[in-house]
């Protein structure tokens, strides 16, 4: 059964469906895909090992020719010319097997981050707003590249090399049966000694990475806190503190490094070919095998080398592959619960808001908004103040379906949000953020953003009215002016002017803005209340704001104190009932 | 090209020379001689149990048929065969044990050296280079140094073998050696040049990573823009021109890197048919034994190998080689603020004398000059002036973050170069622009300046800025992380921290830079009261960019040009309708009552 993401906002056809039942269920529905490039690397992998055989059988001949003294030069001739086209060959077939396996997994690292990303275009606002974008990141780059080393050279090596592990099992038992004992034992010792070396090895490889990661992220801390470091004069206890995680570092690292060192398929391979060697010798003492099959078999004992040295690092690459799936499959899988609402609710929106009784919790946290109720007309600004953790973002995220209310219902012209279809509901509500993004694109075509069919006049207008003009048209490109190349850096005041703009363009009913900038002069404080004065005429809007000016002159003020509404009314009603409201008003 | 950010050279960089190089290397290195020793005696062991295994097999193979006693001949042999491999796994495994050991102590003592060095150095240096790179530095470069070590000693156990080998087939037969001994030219010149092109192709395969990466960072934070505007597929196509490239620039490396390895197999394979050929004949013409052709035939591998590895050595020994240097660099780098006395201070007074102080930074034009500024015992002062006045300045020379060039600085009538600085800086809190909150609880950072204070003590405090209210907006009180540099408080809260980190140091001498972020009005509220507690107790110096602040100073003292041009207090200034006035109309206006209640006004009429 494939999950597929019919629902989601964004679609857009990929290549082919896949199974993400699991992990390995999904990374192979991916390989099959790419099965002419596997099978290339198949056949390669096993003729290059079967290749490796033949030099190993032709020298035991050889030699016998060699002991024998009997010239026989066009057998040696044909002898060499057969090992030396073998293995010329066998370095073609090898060619095979990583070209084969390394297109497969190139081309499966583009597809899997395509689908990766196609599904993350598809996760809803409610998804977007509480991932971080690091750990998307993360996904889409780190783990979608170990699913490329998870076959190349991961999987590449191991089939590689297994074949190799069969040479002296089938070929022992030609000389003599009892040859097959060395390569059996050796062959079940391995598979169970890589599997303890790996199981060992995982933890310890993790203590590594975390006890790094704690130096690391604390000396970068003191470095760039440094002046705190100093000002406390707390130098000595920082380079304490170092030292400290220096060491529990260097121990962790000799941990790992013995286990490294012990690496028992290495003795394996040791006692296989000193073994093999005796038990050949004795086999050739009773008379039951020639010389020269003594050479051939020890020779492909030899061949054991191989897959001894890769399992050192290509089966932890496999699971490395396989943690970095399982983590972007939980992405993938992790659904949203809010549903379009096709039939739902399709008019203009007026802008008539009600809260009633509404609370409001993100999963297993206490209630970031309690019983809360009001009720505004269409048109009127609302300041909603309060202090960090107080509620007024949540507050504003429940009016678009940011999130959905856990108890009450909100209303807007009327109509239950949960009623109205999604994108009439979302296209007539614009948000502007705290950290307001931009992207590295022109001024123009971030202001264009939202109507990139916008003519050069509306944008300007746009722009008039966002106070931004004057400044965009001072920078050296004017409009033209790409963001974030070549040191162009806009403040925040600057950029936040620019998202005005943009919402001006698309022209919404409601306007939610949560304004944390700070003006450094008079000026610029005179420019920003200007423009947020434009924005808010002719539309309802709702500003989350530490300007005090902005609370003198909106209709309605609410108070948010620990998620509930502590004070609600006009500016004059507030300084005769509240005491907290007074006096932040007094100077 | 981020890749390579932490290779840059910078100004504190210097070029040593190989001896001085090596020596500084020696001397991290002496501790571990007795160490080091072992190893190399280990290694040269091995070099032996390496490759002896296949001269005593050819012997076996030799004179197993003449033997008067085949079986123990037989036990004999394959003994000593078995006691060789075994040998060789048991030094390996030794090998292993001391250079982790050995190379993981190299690096904490070189990385805490590095460390010392970057926190005692001076402030200027930290502003000139960026912290980025110094812990890169620290951790990364002290990492590849690692390597190098662990480099060397497995190419010289390698380089070992392959001579013993040589050795050992040229005593055998030198014209057959010779076969063996020309793949060395063959293959270090190909290794030579793959190496250029593949290195090529990595650079190219990294760019092409790169351009995905920052296609998915900006794509992915402006996700939500996206929807809100219904742009997906517009994004969607940045996203995807990015993929495709990188999938065939990658192929391309793909086919590079796929190719070396079945060509050194394919070299391999034409000279094990060569010795085939050249080995029979020689065994004809009774030069050699059958045995010792087959020894030439196991050896070939185990010779080939270390030449294979040793070509792209030399490469991997300059990167280990420059990260050595630039580590030195960091821990050589010379000081600028040097004190002449250490005179220890258990407690100070708080006076503070500039006279006639002149201050540049780095040679260039002065910040300070001639300056005179005399700061009473308990006095707060307001320092005002455009962007480079030389507010900051001040406060720089008075936490000795900085050397200024003449003149002289008193604290309580005392020059401020003859105190140890660890004592005169316990007497002082600071407070920065942004205020800097270290991972862990909010308890902890407060500590951070005086690590005995009692919990008790630290809840009193906290009680007394409103009633403790700030406190309670935090989800776990005193015990909420804070998160990496303080990312999980706001603005205000951190604030408030830093606040109470000065609050519980009760320093002589206060020094704040004020924040100019923007913070919600009731917790404004509190940092003023937390502040008004602050300056009731020590001599304040505030870089002020708050109105309230500005008039809760004693004195506010107006800077243009490093000199001081006006003081006195608010109301006096503002009637003088001189530079003060100008600069309250540029940035404090705004904050007044006035224009507040007025806003509505000044809108409607725009």
């Amino acid at each position: 059964m494939t999950i597929t993401t019919e629902s989601s906002e964004f679609l857009i056809s990929t290549r082919y469906k896949s199974n993400r039942n699991s992990p390995v269920s999904w990374v192979i529905s991916h390989a099959v895909h790419q099965w002419p490039f596997m099978l290339m690397g198949i056949i390669g992998a096993i003729g290059n090992a079967s290749l490796a055989s033949v030099p190993a059988i032709y020298f035991g001949q050889v030699f016998e020719d060699l002991v024998d003294l009997q010239p026989d030069f066009e057998s040696i001739t044909r002898i060499a010319l057969i090992i030396l086209l073998s293995q010329v060959t066998r370095g073609i077939l090898q060619f095979a097997r990583n070209y084969g396996f390394e297109l497969a997994a190139q081309r499966m690292e583009r597809n899997v981050r395509e689908e990766l990303y196609v599904n993350l275009l598809g996760k809803s606002m409610t998804f977007h707003a509480l991932q971080s974008v690091g750990e998307l990141m993360a996904r889409a780059t780190n783990d979608v590249r170990e699913v490329n080393y998870m076959f190349s050279p991961g999987i590449n090596m191991v089939f590689g090399s297994i074949n190799f592990l069969f040479i002296p099992l089938i070929l022992g038992p030609q000389f003599h049966p009892a040859l097959i004992a060395v390569p059996a034992i050796f062959l079940i010792l391995y598979v169970i000694s890589i599997w303890r070396y790996l199981v060992v090895l995982r933890p310890i490889t993790s203590q590594v990475r975390e006890s790094f990661g704690n130096m690391n992220s604390r000396l970068a801390e003191a470095i760039d806190g440094i002046e705190t470091v100093k000002g406390a004069s707390q130098e000595n206890y920082e380079i304490d503190l170092f030292r400290t995680n220096a060491i529990a570092y260097r121990d962790h690292s000799i941990k790992q490094g013995d286990v490294e060192a012990r690496f028992f398929p290495l003795l394996l391979l040791a006692l296989a070919l000193s073994f093999g060697l005796l038990h050949a010798m004795l086999l050739y003492n009773q008379g039951l095998i020639s010389l020269g099959n003594v050479i051939s078999y020890f020779s492909s004992l030899s061949l054991l080398g191989f897959p001894t040295f890769t399992s050192i690092f290509s089966y932890s690459q496999i699971s490395l592959g396989l943690a970095g799936a399982r983590r972007i499959l939980e992405i993938m899988k992790r659904e949203d619960n809010l549903d379009q609402n096709l039939e739902g609710y399709h008019e203009p929106m007026k802008g008539q808001v009600s809260f009633n009784n509404v609370s409001f919790q993100y999963a297993d946290f206490e209630p970031a908004i309690k019983d809360v109720t009001f009720s505004i007309h269409p048109g009127q600004t609302v300041a909603v103040v309060g202090q960090t953790g107080s509620g007024k973002t949540t507050l504003a995220r429940l009016i678009n379906r940011t999130y959905d209310v856990a108890k009450g219902e909100i209303c807007i012209d009327g109509v239950n949000v949960k009623d109205w279809y999604l994108d009439t509901l979302r296209s007539q509500i614009s948000i502007i953020e705290q950290d307001i993004f931009l992207f590295s694109r022109s001024i123009k075509e971030n202001i264009g953003f939202g109507n990139p069919n916008a003519t050069q006049t509306e944008i300007e207008n746009a722009a008039k009215a966002a106070q931004a003009h004057e400044f965009i048209i001072e920078l050296d490109k004017g409009y033209e002016t790409v963001i974030g190349e070549r040191g162009v850096t806009l403040s925040g005041g600057q950029r936040q002017r620019l998202a005005l703009a943009r919402a001006f363009l698309t022209n919404p009913s409601i306007l939610i803005l949560d304004d944390s900038t700070s003006a450094i002069d008079s000026e610029t404080e005179d420019r920003i209340q200007k423009a947020i004065f434009n924005a808010a005429k002719g539309r309802t809007t709702f500003i989350i704001t530490h300007r005090l000016s902005q609370i003198r002159w909106a209709d309605l003020i609410i108070v948010m104190r620990k998620g509930r509404i502590s004070d609600i009314g006009t500016h004059e009603q507030l300084m005769n009932a509240s005491l907290a409201y007074r006096q932040i008003f007094s100077e | 090209m981020g890749f390579y950010s932490g290779l840059a050279a910078e100004k504190y960089d210097r070029q040593y020379s190989n001896r001085a190089l090596l020596s500084k290397i020696f001397r991290y290195a002496k501790p571990h001689s007795g160490q080091l020793i072992i190893i190399s005696i280990v290694v040269i062991l091995r070099s032996f149990t390496e490759s002896l295994p296949a001269l005593v097999i050819s012997n076996l193979l030799d004179k197993v048929t003449l033997a008067e006693n085949r079986l123990s001949f037989i036990f004999l042999l394959s003994g000593v065969v078995f006691t060789l491999e075994i040998g060789s796994y048991i030094l390996n495994l030794i090998r292993r044990k001391k250079s982790v050991r050995v190379i993981s102590e190299l690096i904490r003592n070189l990385s805490t050296d590095a460390f010392s060095a970057a926190a005692r150095q001076d402030l200027a240096f930290h502003d000139l280079f960026s912290s980025g790179k110094i812990v890169s530095r620290i951790s990364s470069d002290t990492r590849e140094f690692g390597t190098l070590i662990n480099l060397t000693t497995e190419v010289l156990s390698q380089i070992l073998q392959s001579i013993t080998i040589a050795i050992i087939l040229i005593n055998t037969e030198w014209r057959m050696a010779l076969i063996v001994l020309s793949l060395i030219p063959i293959v270090v010149l190909y290794m030579i040049n793959y190496r250029k092109v593949a290195r090529k192709v990595t650079r190219e395969g990294m760019r092409a990573m790169a351009d995905v990466n920052a296609a998915i960072k900006e794509t992915i934070s402006g996700i939500a823009i996206a929807k809100n505007f219904r742009q997906e597929k517009s994004i969607f196509d940045l996203f995807d021109k990015a993929n495709q490239t990188s999938y065939r620039v990658n192929i391309k490396r793909g086919l590079i890197l796929s190719i070396m390895f079945p060509i050194m197999r394919t070299l391999g394979g034409i000279t094990s048919g060569i010795l085939v050929y050249a080995g029979a004949i020689s065994v004809y013409e009774g030069i050699v034994t059958a045995g010792a052709w087959y020894m030439f035939v196991l050896s070939m591998d185990r010779f080939l190998m270390p030449i294979f590895n040793i070509a792209s050595y030399w490469t991997q020994v300059q990167t280990g080689l420059s990260a050595a240097e630039r580590i030195f660099a960091l821990i050589d780098a010379e000081h600028s603020v040097n004190q002449i006395d250490n005179y220890i201070v258990e407690k100070i007074q708080g006076q503070v004398d500039f006279n006639n102080i002149t201050f540049s930074y780095q040679g260039s034009e002065n910040l300070l000059t001639n300056f005179n500024l005399h700061i009473q015992q308990g006095e707060s002062i307001a320092i005002v002036g455009h962007t480079g006045a030389g507010k900051t300045s001040i406060s720089r020379l008075i936490t000795r973050f900085y050397e200024y060039q003449s003149g002289e600085l008193l604290i309580d009538g005392r020059d401020i170069r003859s105190y140890n600085i660890e004592s005169l800086r316990k007497n002082m809190g600071i407070v920065s622009q942004v205020p800097f909150l270290f991972e862990g609880t909010v308890a902890e950072n407060i500590r951070y300046a005086k690590k005995d204070i009692t919990s008790e003590e630290m809840h009193a405090i906290a009680k007394s800025i409103g009633k403790g209210e700030w406190l309670e907006t935090l989800p776990d009180g005193f015990e909420t992380q804070v998160g990496e540099r303080g990312s999980q408080l706001s603005m205000g809260q951190r604030q408030m921290v830093a606040l109470m980190r000065v609050l519980v140091q009760k320093p002589a001498i206060f020094i704040l830079d004020e924040a100019t972020a923007s913070i919600d009005p009731f917790t404004e509220r509190q940092i003023q009261i937390a502040l008004n507690m602050i300056l009731k107790n020590s001599t304040s110096i505030l870089i002020a960019h708050r109105l309230s602040t500005v008039r809760s100073a004693d004195r506010i003292i107006v800077l243009r040009s490093g000199s001081i041009i006006e003081s006195g207090n608010h109301e006096s200034l503002i009637t003088r309708q001189g530079h003060y006035a100008e600069l309250y109309n540029t940035y404090f206006r705004h904050q007044s009552l006035l224009y507040i209640e007025n806003a509505k006004h000044l809108v409607n009429h725009t």
